[in-house]
């Protein structure tokens, strides 16, 4: 079939382009900022629920479902929580400013559409820090 | 018209708002109203020295801005916050500069306005929880 160099490589062009490689189809690169803020976002709903700031929690279970959309098809997997979740108040902020340091760093730094986003998130976990301290 | 320029005005307006309307509060909404409008001077003071640290010219502040009448508390709490929204939406849209500069210091009024909105929702008697703050609705 593929008698020639220039009929090879058409070959492999066709082969590669109908998806019979080893190689999975990668159709998103996957954003390491989004990644980082889902997972902060996934912890801090978890330890607003569990600390009864059921408000806060819906604003960080938001974050969630917009980061996950965009992230589709290379969502991050649900994690089994690292190391303690905060166990009162005071912990709770903490976690807020350092999610909240962590989103705003992101959004100054990426060359994305996604600044808006970022932003916004770091925003809106300093606005919980500040009413919890 | 730069999207710092833009969020100075806001500040100006949020200043000439707090000024005109905090007198018709009491107790503890007063004292947070008083407390807010000092932390927008304080904005605009580093929003000035940001001006001067870039050589860039800002526009002043106009010698007076439209605004509905208020004396009863409640119509001054509502004022104030529209007035916070819109600082809060104003500096938002700085997000999508491009401008590393720019997006740093309209990041920094942000975060400070969403947290000012927060507050004052809680004063108030709203809930402060609001996953985009200052996002238009």
């Amino acid at each position: 079939m593929f008698t020639t160099r220039r009929g090879l490589l058409v070959g492999a062009a066709i082969l590669a382009a109908a998806g019979c490689t080893e190689t999975p189809a990668q159709i998103i690169t996957p954003n390491a900022d989004l990644t980082a803020a889902l997972r902060t976002a996934r912890s801090l709903a978890r330890a607003s629920e569990s600390l009864g700031y059921s408000d806060i929690a819906n604003d960080h279970s938001a974050h969630v479902e917009t980061i996950e959309k965009i992230l589709l098809p290379n969502v991050l997997p649900q994690e089994d929580a690292e190391g303690a979740d905060p166990s009162d108040p005071a912990a709770l902020a903490d976690a807020e400013t350092a999610g909240s340091t962590e989103a705003a760093e992101s959004c100054l730094a990426t060359d994305t559409d996604y600044a808006l986003l970022l932003g916004e998130i770091a925003a809106c976990r300093a606005a919980h820090a500040a009413v919890l301290a | 018209m730069t999207v710092v320029d833009t969020g100075l005005a806001a500040e100006f307006a949020a200043i000439y708002a707090y000024s005109e309307a905090t007198v018709h509060l009491d107790g503890e909404p007063r004292e947070l109203a008083e407390s807010l409008e000092s932390e927008h001077r304080d904005r605009r003071d580093a929003l000035l020295d940001y001006y001067d640290a870039h050589g860039l010219e800002s526009t002043p502040a106009e010698p007076g801005y439209s605004l509905e009448r208020v004396t009863e508390a409640d119509e001054v709490e509502a004022l104030l916050l529209d007035v916070e929204t819109r600082v809060a939406t104003t500096w938002r849209a700085g997000l999508a500069s491009d401008d590393p500069d720019e997006r740093e210091i309209c990041l920094n009024m942000y975060t400070d306005s969403a947290k000012a909105l927060a507050r004052w929702k809680i004063a108030i008697g709203q809930s402060y929880a609001d996953p985009w703050p200052g996002r238009p609705v």
